[in-house]
């Protein structure tokens, strides 16, 4: 298909062109011109296709509860109403691209090599205009309910060509019907975004706000990073990559007592640390370890609360794409968050480990001697995935920038599944991996673009320096605020995805946190610790919503196997926020 | 019935608009700049907006974001569909609006504040020209001190600086363009980068531009640690206001506030001397080595860059701006001989 095809396309320019010019400016002394405003927006091009396949796919993140809504006729009413507001909001977004097309346009604005920006731009209406078909088209199997729902389309024309209708309105009718239909099992980007345009719209300004803000975003400097580590750990679970690690990993630590269960959760948090915490590590090992901890003794009940856990450990390792993600948005650097999260990881990954050692002496789980043997083998089959992470760390000592060594990540794992282990046996498995992978990534650019535009709304309304104001006036206490900002991060996690989370919250909080004198970098990893157990708390919890889909278990049951890990969690989450050092102590 | 609503519609917002235009309604200006909040150009800012509200008794407000914006581009963009009605910029997002203002970044193409506040004087009428053909007015200008060069290993030769792995901004692909046909040897990349590439032995850049107190700010000066003493270029700043919004206030109001600008940009001007001295103070007393040239070196170095200047005439700036500066810098130049 010809948008699999463009995202391909887009997606390969993004891994060739970064590193094309590090090695032509290092050697040459030529590099590629236009090298980094061609890769982003080129990152723009595969995000907003990326969401439209998504969209084909019927993979774009929704909330939890539309699957609660009962089947037969109130599923299907549900699924019009959701249709007809997300058509709604995306046809608004889709002409707020024409607005920012015309305005790129009329100022002769070019990416670079005279290519102009509009082209780039093109991609919102059309990418929008796609996406807001699908979903009317997806809404109901009876052409009257996809009428009704296309109604949504005109809507949205209409109040985009007549912004005066809402202007001075209050905006929380519209909030509340959003967030109704969020419920109902729409789009979590159109949530946020319709929150973005209507916003916009009450205080008599143009939508196109807020597109402009997610085309900042979706060009900026280190945002190709997202996609190309998603994509090496899209590869790589495609492949068989995750029977060899466990292997290894099997061969290292499956002697010690709960040996399975440490496997597990270093596995789990190799694959988040790539992934990005987006339910593959779930999908991708839940297969594969499931039916391994529980031949080795493991209850039901624990595999099924650790691997639902598991998946969320590794945001705190490098490259971790929350982690880039938040030194984006908060403007701190990415290397030092890495080293920053090291310790805190280490924490969350041995608590969590150590609740598998103890279930393991007290079930007498089974244990595998350690043999050298096995050890050399495992270790020489799974040394072109273990040179992954070597790969990555090298080249950013050795002066790549992220966005290059992220592009390095990708191609070496894309060379070593295709060529070398043959995973993907095929140009056709290939494609698929990447189009899947694209969908994958699509579905998260997509809320980060449209949170940007909120973001923009909310520091129009001076949202951030207000909330900064209060808190110095009522919170007094550095501790207190810590406390808050726990409390607080833990149901923002539950409510929202981690990506648009940073994005929303991140301006919300550094101002007061500066007042505090919390350490930028700390403050970091205490957001993404608290994302981590953000993302197994319900109703959003993605980590639940997952599991529940993988292992085909009601999400309270998972919630409830879940429980000693949560607590755990939460136990490494107030030590990483209340012991500054764990986070610092590295970086000094 | 869809008619009759539009019709009542179009009633009610004509009343509403004879009324705001009876009790004439506040203009509300909303500008962004990507200084940071508690700086002093913020601070001005701010000031500047209470004495427009003071001076016009609330007939004009302004809102400052400081520090709020992703970057230049954004806020251009944000005034064009009319997000925020002014925004204060430096030299590479004034010159998307018009490349006018590309006079300013030349290389080594100014040498003294004086220098470059009689240029900008006498360039002001003209880019005023310019920028009312492409919709916008200019407010005021701002100078924010000078950029200069800081690198591991002393420089002392424009040769040396061709030899230098330069940093540049990713974001001007034509810049780079003109860096390397000219034998340069710059890296662009986004200015985050800056810090690490200089801590590592093996980093993509060995040499960055930067204003001194950047250079502190980022701690710079441990890992470059030498400063050529010659000028690589002002940091000029200005601000800008959307037609729409100049035109919406009133011939008496709008010279009240270019007083108010005009009492502003003196005062940033003043500051900016003060703050590059300090700045280099402070990290000459931790290490910073200043490396300077003699008389001859100076005037070869400037032979040379001046050659550079003139390949970026038509290119990168308008030929029409590029004489004039020339020829005013000239003109300064003659009236006040280097002793």
């Amino acid at each position: 298909m010809t948008e699999d095809l463009v995202a391909a396309l887009a997606a390969i320019g993004i891994m060739v062109l970064p590193l094309a010019e590090v090695v032509l400016r290092r050697f040459f002394n030529t590099g590629v011109p236009g090298a980094a405003p061609f890769t982003s927006h080129l990152t723009l091009v595969v995000g907003l296709i990326g969401a439209s396949i998504a969209a084909r796919e019927g993979k774009l993140l929704a909330l939890a509860t539309g699957t609660m809504v009962p089947e037969g006729r109130p599923r299907h009413l549900a699924g019009i109403l959701a249709a007809f507001v997300a058509a709604l909001v995306t046809t608004i977004l889709a002409l707020g691209g024409v607005r920012l097309l015309q305005v790129h346009y009329a100022a002769g604005k070019e990416i670079a090599l005279g290519v102009p920006t509009w082209a780039a731009d093109l991609t919102f209406p059309i990418a929008f205009g796609l996406i807001a078909l699908r979903l009317v088209w997806k809404s109901s199997p009876s052409m009257i309910g996809r009428a009704l729902a296309a109604l949504g389309i005109v809507a949205g024309a209409w109040m985009s060509t007549h912004p005066e209708l809402l202007l001075d309105q209050s905006g929380w009718p519209w909030i509340a019907i959003l967030v109704g239909a969020a419920i109902l099992g729409m789009p979590i980007y159109a949530l946020i975004g319709g929150a973005a345009v209507i916003l916009f719209l009450v205080q008599g300004d143009s939508p196109a706000n807020a597109i402009i803000g997610s085309y900042d975003q979706l060009t900026s400097t280190d945002l190709p990073a997202i996609p190309l580590f998603t994509l090496a750990g899209f590869l790589l679970a495609e492949g068989r990559a995750s029977d060899r690690l466990l292997r290894l990993f099997r061969a290292f630590f499956g002697w010690a007592p709960g040996g399975t269960a440490v496997v597990t959760t270093i596995l789990c948090a190799f694959f988040t640390l790539l992934t990005g915490g987006s339910g593959v590590t779930i999908l991708a090992l839940g297969g594969l370890l499931m039916p391994a901890l529980i031949a080795d003794g493991y209850s039901e009940r624990f595999s099924l609360g650790l691997l639902t856990a598991a998946g969320s450990l590794g945001l705190l390792f490098p490259p971790s794409l929350p982690l880039i993600l938040y030194g984006i948005v908060a403007e701190v650097p990415i290397g030092d968050l890495f080293i920053g999260g090291f310790l805190p990881g280490t924490l969350m990954l041995g608590a969590l480990a150590a609740l598998g050692v103890r279930e393991g002496l007290v079930n007498g789980s089974a244990r595998r001697p350690f043999t050298l043997h096995e050890a050399i083998g495992a270790t020489w089959s799974a040394k072109w995935e273990l040179l992954l992470p070597v790969v990555i760390v090298v080249s950013l000592l050795a002066g790549a920038t992220t966005v290059q060594s992220a592009a390095l990540a990708a191609l070496f794992t894309l060379v070593v599944q295709r060529f070398i282990h043959r995973d993907l046996a095929t140009f056709g498995d290939l494609r698929r991996a990447m189009s899947r992978s694209i969908a994958l990534v699509g579905g998260i650019l997509v809320i980060l673009a449209v949170a940007v535009g909120l973001t923009t709304y909310l520091i129009d309304a001076q949202v951030p320096a207000r909330l900064a104001e209060w808190a110095k006036e009522n919170i007094h206490s550095k501790w207190v605020f810590l406390l808050g900002l726990n409390a607080f991060l833990i149901v923002v996690g539950g409510m929202m995805d981690i990506f648009s989370a940073i994005i929303v919250v991140v301006p919300l909080i550094v101002p007061i946190a500066m007042h505090f004198q919390v350490h930028p970098i700390h403050l970091g990893i205490i957001f993404i610790a608290n994302s981590e157990l953000g993302y197994l708390t319900p109703p959003v919890g993605e980590n639940l919503f997952v599991a529940s889909y993988r292992f085909n278990k009601p999400i309270l049951e998972l919630a409830r196997a879940m429980l000693p890990m949560y607590v755990i969690l939460l136990i490494g989450v107030l030590l990483i926020t209340y012991l500054p050092w764990l986070t610092t102590g590295l970086l000094k | 019935m869809l008619a009759t609503i539009r019709y009542q519609l179009a009633i009610a917002l004509t009343i509403a608009a004879s009324v705001s235009v009876g009790a004439q309604a506040p203009v509300n200006i909303r500008l962004a700049t990507l200084a940071p909040d508690n700086s002093p150009w913020t601070s001005a800012l701010r000031s500047m907006g209470t004495s427009w509200e003071k001076a016009t008794d609330r007939r004009v407000r302004l809102t400052v974001y400081a520090g709020t914006i992703p970057s230049e581009s954004s806020a251009i963009a944000r005034m064009a569909v009319d997000g925020l009605q002014a925004a204060t910029l430096m030299v590479a997002g004034l010159a998307e609006i018009d490349e006018a203002f590309n006079v300013f970044g030349i290389p080594f193409f100014f040498e003294s504040d004086a220098e470059l506040a009689y240029v900008e004087q006498k360039l002001t009428p003209l880019i005023q020209e310019r920028l009312r053909a492409k919709h916008y007015h200019l407010v005021n200008w701002g100078n924010a001190g000078w950029i200069q060069l800081f690198s591991k290993k002393p420089i002392r030769t424009l040769e040396d600086v061709k030899q230098a792995k330069l940093y540049t901004t990713e974001g001007n692909p034509k810049m780079v363009q003109w860096y390397t046909a000219n034998g340069f040897h710059a890296v662009p990349l986004s200015a985050g980068e800056i810090p690490k590439q200089l801590t590592l032995p093996t980093g993509a850049i060995n040499a960055a531009p930067m204003p001194p107190v950047y250079a502190v700010a980022l701690q710079i000066f441990k890992d470059a640690p030498n400063m050529l003493d010659v000028r690589v270029a002002p940091l000029v700043g200005a601000t800008v206001m959307t037609d729409a919004a100049w035109n919406k206030i009133s011939p008496e109001d709008r010279a009240k506030l270019a007083a108010a600008a005009m009492a502003m940009e003196q005062q940033i001007n003043a500051l900016a001397p003060e703050l590059d001295a300090k700045s280099v103070a402070a990290m000459k007393t931790a290490g910073l080595q200043i490396v300077t040239l003699d008389t001859k070196a100076v005037a070869e170095f400037r032979a040379a860059a001046e050659g550079l200047g003139a390949s970026q005439r038509g290119a990168m700036i308008p030929a029409d701006a590029f004489d004039l500066a020339v020829r005013e810098r000239g003109a300064f130049r003659k009236a006040n001989p280097a002793k």
